[in-house]
């Protein structure tokens, strides 16, 4: 039994250390701040929270196969714009609104995904031109009065305990593929070595554009779940700044940007830090002038923490 | 220099989680005079290495002593501090920039005007010009290093350890991307090192070599050191021994029953520039050997067949059901397996643990149809036994790839390959950079499959391996297949028969 627990310490520090940081912080803040540990602060938290770690879900897997794609928050408020577009100036049906936003952001993720499977062309280059085409499309179709607001019906469907669920659902679900199923372990061959994958006889090609699909899948669910917080869709709801929160949340949970290593688990845990961060200094009524100097500091010292550690490691040879 | 110069190495023990990687291990080296160092992989060669150049700290009670004094080796430049240089096989040098600059690269503020910002050039030039005097050799300081080859890199290597104050040098296998002129002009170099009374250690899997230079070896095995000796006193049949710990039986391969069952047909196949028009086939059960020089189109020859490069024209045919069909490089690819020349570059996953780069040649086997869950307990009970079959040394199937020896990382892609059971295996290099003892186990390996039905086609540079191994050679010249010689045939001469005779062509036509 000890040997067991001694090998999922091994094979989980990063949940464990990440487990650990969270609890601590959170003991602290319920003594320190009076409004922290109500329900209505932790499930906001919660709801602010879960479209960034969602998107982060979907970073992982493309940092996983060594890639990159920094369109996700315009791909999020393209297709969400798209999708409300569709549900209120064309007057179309709410269901089939949200697999609109879902559909669209996949079909934007596919673009990439060819772009850098079959064409062979940089991920950087091609989810910055992504980016720009996104925040172009979304900033087009809102108009200059932007879009009106969706039925009420909207936002109860996807109220706070249906995000939470969502994030859940979304967390385990691509947490199992990437780690227990032949296409997850085929991102960590690709994301190793794309030679010896190619030569172990594995067709990574559709396997890295289907990557690219899927993280923009996640960006699209995320749409639905910003869309529903604010009732409508705007081209500014995913700030480019956002990128950097997301590749953050995915790297202080340990996942590899040279690609081969990290879990869709950990990079969630990434994002409760990263974000809940943001919400402790609100709270704290910290100026915002200093909530960004500080979140990037401590992002800069949570990734110095994580490579320190490598090299530790890499030195004792373990 | 100084006549007290002297290094010895007094209970150095090593342990790793696991492992015991060095035991006890004692040794002292006299200035003027050249160690080997010997041992098959995974011997302790790497770790004690790692000990010298602060890399690694040994155990509690061991003592390093140099100049009589004993020392700690803290970090890296604390060995640097000591005086003890590597020179590795890789070569480090900055290629834009000029020989003197790489020669005196370690400190450069020494070169700093006293006046001003700018290096005093001219100084510099003088002083690099004294080091490579010492090292007779004739390079122009001047010449920028991309210029250079190999060779004189190595040189340019070996001056900068110079500069650095290196008096205990250490040459981790330098020769392994020299051609032999440059083995030749090294070894000079050495020996002029050790009649100015520098402490040398030369590291190498090439036996030869260190019967040519070395005056004394010291060899180790699992750790330990299993034996000292004065070069003359010992034969290389004893020092392989000694590595391994018991005797090679070069075993030959002798073949019961004909080989005339067709099972793979390559036509007239030409890649984007080698191959040109090659064909050739394949028996079942049969052991091909390709053997062409460096440069000849050897690995392309596969890529092109395997489709990792392009294949131009050409057409393949498979047994199938019993007939030979036409297939194409898909299809024929469920039916092989691939063992390529960098084993680093596109063989392995490094980074991941042993089992799951087992796997990767056959993630079906392990994966429910539909679903595609993986089925991890069967994928480690599978991996066990290969490395149990093949024979990886390790603790378990767990452990990283990249923590390995060369010739069990070797041995993890083979029980890769042998994992999937393919009709036919291609092997690119199979024994390249792998010592005495794991050469010949892969050997024993190929011969045992071939046995059993699995057709090899093999390429190796080494003649006396290719001959002992195959059952029949094809050989290959810039591209094209030059000859094909049978098992009763093989001889030197009758491989080269078919290059020379291409050669002598080549030449009429310039004429």
């Amino acid at each position: 039994m000890s040997e067991k627990l001694k090998r999922f310490g091994s094979n989980n520090k990063t949940l464990l250390i990440m487990l650990g940081v969270i609890a601590v912080v959170f003991i602290i803040l319920s003594l320190a701040v009076p409004n922290f540990a109500t329900v209505r602060n932790l499930t906001n938290l919660l709801q602010m929270i879960a479209p960034i770690a969602v998107m982060a879900c979907g970073a992982t897997y493309v940092l996983v196969i060594g890639g990159m794609d920094i369109s996700n928050p315009a791909v999020m408020a393209a297709s969400a714009v798209v999708g409300v577009y569709y549900m209120t100036t064309m007057g179309g049906n709410l269901v089939v609104g949200t697999f609109v936003i879902i559909l669209s952001a996949a079909f934007l993720g596919l673009i990439n995904g060819f772009a850098i499977a079959k064409l062979k062309m940089v991920p950087m280059v091609v989810t910055l031109s992504m980016m720009t085409i996104g925040t172009g499309l979304a900033t087009f179709l809102s108009g200059v009065r932007g879009l009106p607001r969706l039925p009420d019906s909207f936002s109860i469907f996807f109220n706070k305990t249906a995000v939470i669920i969502i994030l859940l659902l979304v967390m385990l679900v691509m947490d199992f593929i990437l780690t227990r199923t032949k296409f997850g372990r085929k991102l960590y061959y690709i994301g190793n070595n794309a030679r010896t994958t190619k030569v172990s006889g594995i067709d990574s090609e559709n396997i890295i554009m289907l990557t690219y699909v899927i993280s923009g899948i996640c960006a699209g669910i995320a749409g639905v779940i910003n869309t529903a917080s604010i009732g409508t869709a705007r081209a500014n709801m995913g700030p480019q700044s956002q990128i950097l929160d997301i590749i953050s949340a995915a790297v202080i949970g340990g996942v590899s940007t040279s690609g081969g290593s990290g879990r869709v688990r950990d990079a969630v845990l990434g994002a409760f830090l990263v974000c809940g961060l943001t919400n402790v200094m609100n709270l704290l009524n910290v100026s915002d002038y200093y909530t960004t100097l500080i979140k990037g500091a401590i992002i800069i010292g949570a990734m110095g923490i994580a490579s320190f550690r490598q090299q530790q490691a890499a030195k004792k040879g373990v | 220099m100084d006549n007290n110069l002297s290094l010895e190495l007094r209970h150095i023990s090593k342990t790793f989680p696991g492992v015991k990687a060095l035991n006890d291990v004692s040794f002292s080296a006299q200035p003027g005079k050249v160690c080997g160092i010997v041992g098959v992989n995974g011997a302790g060669k790497s770790t004690l290495m790692n000990i010298l150049g602060g890399i690694h700290q040994p155990d509690e009670g061991g003592e390093i002593i140099i100049n009589g004094k004993k020392v700690v080796i803290a970090d890296p430049k604390a060995s640097t501090d000591l005086g003890i240089a590597f020179i590795q096989q890789e070569v480090q040098a900055f290629d834009t920039m000029n020989v003197y600059e790489n020669v005196l690269a370690a400190d450069l503020n020494k070169w700093r005007k006293k006046k001003g910002l700018g290096l005093d050039f001219k100084a510099m030039k003088k002083e690099a010009q004294i080091y490579l005097d010492t090292l007779d050799s004739r390079i122009d300081v001047d010449a920028p290093v991309y210029t250079l080859t190999v060779g004189d890199k190595q040189i340019i290597q070996i001056a900068r350890a110079l500069c650095q104050g290196g008096r205990i040098l250490l040459f981790d296998e330098p020769t392994s991307s020299l051609s032999d002129h440059e083995v030749a002009m090294l070894f000079q170099v050495i020996h002029r090192l050790r009649e100015q009374g520098y402490i040398i250690f030369y590291i190498s899997h090439f036996l030869d070599e260190i019967f040519e230079l070395c005056d004394n070896v010291v060899v180790l095995r699992d750790g330990q050191v299993v034996g000292q000796a004065e070069i003359g006193d010992i034969n290389k049949e004893q020092l392989v021994e000694m590595m391994l710990g018991y005797q090679v039986e070069g075993r030959v391969h002798n073949r019961e029953g004909a080989l005339n069952d067709v099972i793979f047909k390559a036509e007239h196949i030409s890649g984007e520039k080698l191959p040109r028009d090659f064909s050739f086939t394949l028996n079942k059960g049969e052991i091909l050997g390709v053997w062409g020089l460096l440069g000849s189109g050897r690995s392309e020859l596969f890529n092109t067949i395997l489709g990792i490069d392009k294949m131009m024209d050409g057409r393949l045919y498979f047994k199938q059901d019993g007939e030979l069909k036409e297939v194409t490089q898909k299809d024929l690819y469920k039916h092989v397996g691939y063992l390529t020349e960098g084993r680093h570059y596109d063989g392995l996953f490094l980074n991941m643990p042993i089992c799951q780069n087992i796997t990767s040649s056959n993630l079906n086997q392990f994966s429910a149809k539909g679903t595609g869950i993986l089925n991890t307990a069967k994928e480690h009970v599978e991996s066990r036994k290969l490395i149990e079959q093949v024979g990886v040394k390790t603790p378990d199937e767990n452990v990283k790839v990249s923590k390995l020896s060369g010739g069990n990382q070797q041995k993890v892609i083979i029980a890769k390959w042998f994992l999937k059971d393919p009709e036919i295996l291609f092997m690119d290099e199979p024994t390249k950079g792998v010592d005495v003892g794991a050469k010949n186990d892969i050997k024993e390996l190929i011969f045992e499959k071939a046995e059993k039905g699995t057709s090899f086609v093999v390429i190796s540079s080494e003649l006396e391996e290719i001959m002992s191994l195959c059952d029949r050679i094809i050989v290959i010249y810039e591209g094209r297949l030059v000859g094909e010689v049978a098992k009763a045939d093989f001889s030197k001469e009758s491989l080269m028969k078919g290059i020379v005779s291409q050669e002598e062509k080549n030449a009429e036509k310039e004429i």
